[in-house]
């Protein structure tokens, strides 16, 4: 293979040279833009959150999965659902969970005493909300982590995460090991089974 | 997905009713003004003569109203100080032919009315007023039988207004009205349009939060108060000085970028003339002239000198020590490099822009702004004899406004510039005098190139609309524009309900003038005032689309680099400009009427 040398030339015609036609081409364009969106419907398919408005619900644009502020579930009876199992400490890969465990006194699961996330250290990858066999901490209040004075008002205790809480109906522990054969209607995908 | 925005209210109907009934009030007062006396036979241009100590022989012209021959049998003074006047030309007996015009020359004895020191009998140079009348008999010459004498008179009087009454004060009236309602008004709004055009032409939403909230009702006109919340920032802010800066020079820099740029307003004419006390008649051109000469009126520009254009150019050349300074003594290499790039910029282009205007100067041969848009209306605008200079004017303007694509000097993107030192108030006077800047070259542009206050065609005079046709065809045309973005604003943003009620209702007006104007022929004859606010409002649309149209070219085009810039600058304007001067003289001395007179 030989080597060459490849001539490129630059094909400049006297409008390029002028500038002219170009520009008032470009000025067209953005002129166009300006007329849609000024006086017209806007852009198609374009369209912009206005977050901050006062009578926009940021919520309504979030989709169903989008991870925000974590919450803890009540049961039924009000009491936190969570067995402080640690699953979801042990899953965090920031490291931002911190549980103590208490007696529950019902001679079935322990309860959290404390239950903290640190919202500045979490990642939001939502893990712990995988790990977690209780349905006791979720991740779809679709509020952000708003901007706090101090690094202490980022972390949240039990309490502050038990008022976003809602009361939440799922078996408490799940079905067990068992769980396809006594529900065999619940998933779709294990016909049977 | 707007279910989120607002669903657009329509205008309640109590209220609306109320202000379109105020509007048609007043539409009805403006329409309903007299026109001419119809009943004399003829009629004087000018309506009234005013004389001046320096002006001594002033002609007047007796045009014919009737349908038919009009013989003038002869004049007669009469008033107190008659015989301080005197009719030196066109005096003899005559027949005007219907739509003929007679010119008489009138002379002023002015020494009848100079005051005499009674201690040593010397002239004094102090005038008093005086006033008399001319009037004029006249008869039908048609019906030998039907010798209907009529007589018409004529105002003369003779002033001798002092420098204050005659110049300071309505100087003073000028700058307020040109710089406080409309250039300051304007230049703080473009600091807002410049964002919220960049955002339309990007489609994106802009700056849009600001507002106030009256009667519990959050009114956000698109943000347009974000200029009172800018501007009110600025006043705020910490005014920074850092520690080695050169004191003076660095206080001085913001005033040298800011003052230029609100002085040169004094020479752009905003309007053709404003004659006192006769805002509510019908006027000729000759009244007119008459008052843009300073007599009885005042001419709607702040200082009406012979060497306009020079004068822009001398004050505009300072705010390059604006940038300069700015630089310099801000004791910052960065700022420094800045300054360095301005003046260099500056100064290339002012070769250009001034090389450029040159050939509109021989087209239309004066210096003076107001002279020069009163030769584009008798001829053709600007940027139809001067295309090329028209072009090369406004590029070589962007440049002296240092902005996009021109913006090296402070690329507010990435390089830093001259005012890198400046916080606060001192910051924002750099700011703002940039878009005063674009402002007032919009004005020269405006000025230079598009007839300044006039409307194309001739189709608009003194003394209202040329022919009601061109009544008709203008407010159809104002009013269907403006009932269409009214409409279009109403329908696009949820916060534009008043500015879109606003601008439909007064394209609601236009139209039902133009209709008016068909049934009536109504336009040719319009108020003094009317025709002020009109030829006003014309060179505001002017000015005003001209600033739009400088911000689209601003967030259109890339900026270029340094060597290209000089490039542009030397070896592509300036060639240009020469040869657009030397093309221009050819042909003007070739075409021009007159040109016998050369050698």
């Amino acid at each position: 293979m030989t080597i060459g040398v490849k001539e490129v030339k630059l094909e400049r015609t006297a409008a390029d040279q002028i500038f002219l036609p170009a520009i008032l081409e470009g000025l067209v364009t953005t002129a166009r833009h300006f007329f849609r969106n000024t006086f017209g419907k806007g852009q198609p398919g374009i369209d912009t959150i206005r977050y901050g408005e006062p009578d926009v619900r940021t919520e309504d644009y979030y989709p169903d999965r989008y991870r925000g502020v974590h919450r803890l579930m009540y049961r039924e009876d009000g009491t936190v659902r969570c067995v402080a199992c640690m699953c979801c400490s042990t899953v965090c890969p920031a490291k931002c969970i911190y549980i103590e465990a208490e007696d529950r006194h019902d001679d079935e699961e322990k309860a959290p005493r404390l239950f903290v996330i640190d919202e500045l250290k979490c990642v939001v990858c939502g893990l712990c909300v995988e790990a977690c066999p209780c349905d006791a901490i979720r991740m779809d209040t679709k509020t952000h982590m708003t901007a706090v004075e101090t690094r202490e008002e980022a972390v949240l205790s039990k309490i502050d995460l038990l008022k976003r809480g809602a009361p939440s109906v799922a078996v408490q522990g799940g079905l067990g090991p068992d769980y396809r054969k006594l529900q065999p209607d619940r998933d779709p995908r294990f016909p049977g089974a | 997905m707007s279910h989120h925005l607002r669903p657009t209210t329509a205008p309640r109907p109590d209220r609306t009713a109320t202000l379109l009934a105020v509007l048609l009030s007043i539409l009805a007062f403006v329409v309903g003004t007299p026109a001419h006396a119809a009943d004399a036979p003829a009629h004087f241009e000018p309506k009234r003569l005013v004389f001046h100590p320096d002006t001594e022989q002033l002609e007047v012209e007796v045009v014919n109203d009737g349908p038919a021959p009009l013989r003038i049998d002869g004049f007669e003074l009469t008033g107190p100080e008659r015989h301080a006047f005197a009719v030196a030309e066109g005096g003899d007996a005559t027949t005007v032919p219907p739509g003929g015009r007679h010119r008489i020359a009138l002379r002023v004895e002015r020494g009848a009315f100079e005051a005499i020191d009674e201690a040593t009998g010397r002239r004094t140079g102090k005038f008093r007023e005086g006033r008399a009348r001319l009037r004029v008999k006249l008869r039908e010459a048609a019906g030998a039988g039907s010798a209907t004498d009529q007589a018409i008179g004529l105002p003369l009087r003779f002033e001798a207004p002092s420098w204050v009454s005659a110049y300071l004060v309505p100087a003073v009236v000028k700058v307020l009205v040109l710089v406080m309602l409309f250039v300051m008004p304007l230049a703080s709004l473009l600091t807002w349009l410049e964002r919220k055009q960049s955002a339309m032409m990007q489609d994106r939403v802009g700056p849009n939060m600001a507002g106030v909230t009256i009667l519990g009702k959050r009114i956000r006109v698109w943000g347009l108060l974000h200029i009172a919340a800018d501007g009110l920032k600025m006043l705020f802010k910490e005014d920074l000085v850092p520690a080695r800066v050169h004191k003076a020079l660095y206080n001085l820099a913001p005033f040298l970028a800011f003052v230029p740029a609100l002085a040169v307003f004094a020479i752009v004419p905003f309007g053709d003339a404003l004659c006192y006390g006769q805002l509510g008649e019908v006027l000729s051109q000759a009244d007119v002239d008459q008052c843009a000469a300073g007599r009885g009126g005042t001419p709607l520009q702040v200082a009406q000198i012979d060497v306009g254009l020079l004068f822009y150019f001398a004050i505009a050349s300072l705010a390059s020590y604006g940038t300069t300074l700015a630089g310099w003594a801000s004791y910052n290499k960065w700022a420094m490099l800045g300054g360095l790039r301005a003046s260099a910029q500056m100064i290339s282009y002012e070769v250009a822009i001034g090389l450029s205007i040159v050939g509109a100067l021989l087209c239309y041969g004066t210096l003076e702004p107001h002279a020069l848009v009163k030769a584009q209306s008798e001829t053709y605008w600007g940027i139809v004899l001067q295309p090329l200079g028209f072009l090369l004017f406004f590029a070589a303007a962007m440049a002296e406004t240092k902005r996009t694509p021109f913006d090296l000097p402070e690329g507010e993107s990435e390089i830093v510039g001259y005012f890198l030192e400046y916080s606060g108030m001192r910051f924002g006077l750099f700011f703002l005098g940039e878009f005063v800047e674009i402002v007032f070259m919009s004005a020269m542009v405006a000025t230079l190139f598009l007839g300044g206050w006039t409307l194309p065609l001739d189709m608009f005079g003194a003394s209202g609309f040329t022919s009601p046709l061109w009544a008709q065809l203008f407010f159809a045309g104002a009013g269907a524009l403006l009932v269409l973005v009214g409409v279009s604003a109403l329908r696009a943003s949820p916060h534009a309900e008043i500015v879109g009620i606003v601008l439909t209702l007064i394209g609601a007006i236009h139209l039902a003038l133009s209709a008016w104007s068909i049934f009536t022929g109504w336009g040719t004859a319009l108020p003094h005032g009317l025709v002020i606010v009109v030829g006003m409002v014309t060179w505001g649309v002017k000015v005003a689309l001209l600033c739009w149209l400088q911000l689209l070219v601003r967030w259109t085009l890339p900026r270029f680099r340094y060597d290209q810039l000089m490039k542009l600058g030397w070896r592509g304007l300036l060639p240009l400009a020469i040869a657009n001067v030397v093309l221009t003289a050819v042909a003007v001395y070739f075409l021009m009427p007159g040109k016998d007179f050369l050698p």
